[in-house]
């Protein structure tokens, strides 16, 4: 089903939607565009990729597993425990196809037989993504060389594709086409073919897609050349940004927060170029410096996770580790520098 | 004090250094001097000791005020730890305008063990001043009344924020 | 043009006659767009003929330095980078020996974030960067721009005092008439806000922080590394919470650890993903540091940082009556 909403109604749309529902949305605040709640009065902000990924509607920064209460010895009472499982639905506007995706990397990890991450998934089903196909690409997309592209519907709810006047929101899943019954919504008529051919012509200016087939195997050749490493991460700082910044990446850590007689168990999005990342108790860490820590990055994006999932690459191509990145570390020149280099005889 | 009775206590933080004002403090008890009861001290070994993000956690951490008590300046029981402590102290005070914490809610200055009058003085001032600032606003906003404000302020500014380039 | 070209050519001459003598030398070179340059480690002939110069190359060489103790490297460094090279050395970072500095006199780098506000579309969609005299000619999705060059300079750059730098073995372009240092005007209207419209600002622009530390780990000043205090396990200064209190505790953290030692060269601010001004924070400690100790970190060298040292009556700091 396709449906055409203009611009000035899809704000309405969204607005809402929001008295409702939690809406996280792209808005553009202090000389950024980052995804916030949307609330009353909040314009939404189509004019750039946020700069932050969508991650945070499904997985987010930081959020409170559970609270433990103490109590005095006197009292009798020894503590008590309180679960917090996420509740209640939340609807992302203005995803982009990448971000949108990056969540299905975490399904095989989040959902599997044996582990089931509630939180996540709860989360993950009380989710509604309207994604915006892209027109153009920026010059650090490479969603098309991980087997995506700009127009790409999975993971998506809805589908808007920006046209003269307004979106054409092509429905996904039942629940996009549930949204898309909202009298906002009108009759696409022929934009929906001037939607097509702008989807279309996306994909073109994306150019050819770089083959990166062979980046698992690559990537596990050069394991233990720490010489390769070192000089792929000379100008990496060993920050978080791209991981922080990243749709895909979903290591979390855990801890504790106590004041008084109360305490919290705390998850956190954690990141594997810092030191604390892999510092074991002893002080022993095997991971000591940024460049065994970018190895560990790239290998697990386009190798380790490979390997265990039917060959999906653990990356969206969005660009944001690229653009963020305070030095310019470009995670593609990476991967295919140990493509490309030369097999030993 | 009649006045301040009537007012709800609120937390003021003292890092006292244990070689003089935090045997002032003990002077003034010891004498029944009478001191309003705001103050929760901790004893530290020499004002050099304060790290002045101690202040800033107390302070972000929802003190209404944080007092720093050592020896004077020629008097340290370690010759130059409160000379150290001097310039962080300063630089401290200095700096908290930016932040939008109000600097009077912070102090710093110099108490000997023997001046329980001295401290006295000292932490009745402190005291009524914080009184009158009354409590800190608290850092993270509270309610989601003031999360929207915030975020709607903060959307206002919008994408082309002058104050960075 | 031609004169940076020259001295493109006369810097890389100079780098090439030392090469084979140091580790490697650490400059710029393109990055992943025609827009943005990239840190480059030169460690061979064909490492150099990628070098640029050009405005575009805004990174601080100097945050490099401490991961090579014991190794002799090469930075090229402009003004602002060279006065945190002479922090180091005065800290006793680095050695002096283990440096060779290829000094450039700097006409002011570009910021990003002025190149996006004047561009016609999203400067992702780049196609191409010529580099005039005074101006950048950008074309991007299909469109063509003129941006001035002055008006797209770094705060830092135009209100920089030390264009040249300050220490250095070989220097190339040449030397500026004395400056003097400005504040931007954005900082003398942010400290003329009252405290609770700063309070207001600081709650809400830290509420967008990620805590991904690219501020403090691109700071060249920032040398506990691994060892922040920030990220220790052993005395938590901080939660793992991600709200604005523990956001800024971080900014009080930092602001904090470089009183007196801030180069000013802004690259907590250039590299926050955020882009959370935190260059409001440096400039008005750098004020306080002046006005109390006379003191502008990196501008000499064989200076103790005022917080390391003492006067037994200080001049400028006032015991308050009680």
């Amino acid at each position: 089903m396709e449906r055409f909403i203009t611009q000035d109604n899809l704000q309405r749309f969204a607005a809402g939607l929001a008295e409702k529902k939690n809406v996280l949305a792209p808005v553009a605040s202090g000389g950024t565009t980052t995804f916030r709640r949307l609330r009353p009065g909040m314009q939404l902000d189509f004019s750039r990729m946020a700069v932050i990924s969508p991650k945070d509607a499904t997985f987010p920064r930081n959020e409170t597993l559970l609270t433990v209460q103490h109590y005095p010895e006197e009292s009798g009472k020894r503590m008590e425990l309180q679960e917090h499982l996420p509740e209640g639905e939340m609807v992302v506007i203005g995803c982009r196809p990448c971000g949108t995706r990056g969540k299905l990397v975490f399904d095989p990890v989040y959902e599997t037989q044996a582990i089931k991450d509630p939180y996540y998934i709860r989360r993950r089903d009380g989710a509604t993504f309207i994604t915006l196909a892209c027109a153009r690409p920026e010059t650090t997309c490479f969603c098309h060389s991980v087997g995506s592209g700009p127009a790409d519907e999975e993971g998506s709810d809805i589908l808007l594709t920006a046209v003269e006047g307004g979106f054409v929101a092509k429905a996904v899943t039942e629940k996009g086409e549930q949204l898309l019954g909202d009298s906002l919504f009108e009759d696409a008529g022929a934009k929906a073919e001037e939607a097509a051919a702008s989807n279309a012509s996306a994909r073109k200016l994306m150019g050819e897609a770089h083959d990166f087939s062979s980046a698992a195997e690559k990537l596990l050749k050069r394991f233990d050349d720490m010489d390769f490493w070192q000089t792929q991460s000379d100008k990496c700082i060993s920050c978080g940004a791209c991981t922080y910044m990243c749709p895909t990446c979903y290591c979390f850590n855990i801890t504790d927060d106590e004041a008084g007689l109360v305490s919290r168990r705390l998850r956190t999005w954690d990141n594997c170029m810092s030191h604390t990342f892999t510092l074991e108790g002893s002080g022993h860490n095997p991971r000591s410096t940024k460049a065994h820590r970018l190895k560990n990055r790239m290998g697990h994006k386009f190798s380790y996770y490979p390997d265990l999932h039917g060959g999906q690459i653990a990356c969206c191509g969005c660009g944001r580790c690229i653009k963020q990145c305070p030095a310019g570390v470009d995670i593609r020149q990476v991967v295919m520098a140990a493509q490309e280099y030369p097999d030993e005889r | 004090m009649s006045a301040q009775d009537e007012q709800r206590e609120l937390r003021i933080v003292g890092f006292l250094c244990n070689w003089c004002s935090y045997g002032g403090a003990d002077t003034a008890g010891v004498a029944r001097f009478i001191q309003p009861t705001d103050l929760r001290i901790i004893r530290v070994p020499c004002s050099g000791r304060i790290d002045p993000l101690f202040i800033v956690r107390a302070l972000l951490n929802g003190a209404d005020g944080v007092l720093v008590s050592g020896c004077h300046p020629r008097d340290c029981h370690y010759a130059e730890g409160n000379f150290y402590a001097r310039r962080r102290l300063e630089m401290l005070k200095r700096f908290l305008p930016i932040t939008g914490i109000d600097e009077r809610r912070f102090e710093y200055t110099w108490v000997s063990a023997s001046e329980g009058q001295r401290w006295q003085h000292v932490v009745t001032e402190f005291t009524r001043r914080i009184h009158e600032l009354g409590p800190a606003p608290f850092f993270n906003p509270v309610s989601e009344e003031e999360w929207a404000k915030l975020a709607l302020d903060g959307a206002a500014r919008g994408a082309s924020c002058a104050c960075h380039g | 043009m031609s004169g940076e070209v020259s001295q493109l050519e006369e810097l890389k001459a100079a780098i090439r006659g030392q090469l084979d003598s140091l580790d490697c030398v650490i400059g710029w070179e393109q990055g992943y767009d025609p827009l943005h340059a990239t840190p480059l480690f030169i460690r061979s002939e064909a490492d150099l003929e990628r070098l640029t110069i050009s405005p575009l190359a805004v990174h601080n060489p100097a945050t490099y330095t401490t991961g090579f103790k014991g190794k002799k490297i090469g930075l090229v460094v402009r003004g602002c980078h060279s006065r945190s090279v002479i922090e180091l050395l005065n800290e006793k970072l680095i050695e002096r020996d283990e440096v060779v500095l290829f000094g450039l006199c700097c006409d002011g780098v570009v910021s990003q974030r002025k190149i996006r506000a004047a561009l016609p579309a999203d400067p992702g969609f780049v196609e191409a960067v010529e580099l005039g005299k005074d101006e950048l000619h950008i074309t991007v999705a299909g469109e063509q721009a003129t941006l001035k060059l002055q008006e797209v300079l770094a705060d830092k750059c135009l209100h920089c005092a030390y264009p040249d730098p300050l220490v250095a073995d070989v220097l190339i372009g040449e030397k500026h008439a004395p400056r003097q240092a400005a504040s931007p005007a954005c900082q003398d209207a942010f400290e003329a806000l009252g405290n609770e419209e700063k309070l207001a600002f600081w709650q809400d622009t830290m509420s967008r922080c990620i805590r991904c530390y690219a501020c403090r780990n691109v700071c060249p000043m920032c040398v506990c590394q691994d060892h922040c205090i920030a990220t220790s396990r052993d005395h938590l200064w901080m939660s793992q919470e991600n709200t604005p209190v523990e956001n800024f505790m971080f900014q009080m953290i930092h602001v904090s650890h470089l009183t007196g030692r801030c180069t000013e060269c802004g690259e907590c601010e250039r590299a926050c993903p955020v882009d959370i001004p935190l260059m409001l924070l440096r400039r008005y400690m750098n004020k306080q540091v002046r006005e109390v100790f006379g003191h502008q970190a990196g501008i000499a060298l064989d200076k103790t940082p005022p917080l390391l040292t003492f006067q037994v009556e200080e001049a400028r700091i006032k015991e308050r009556d009680w």
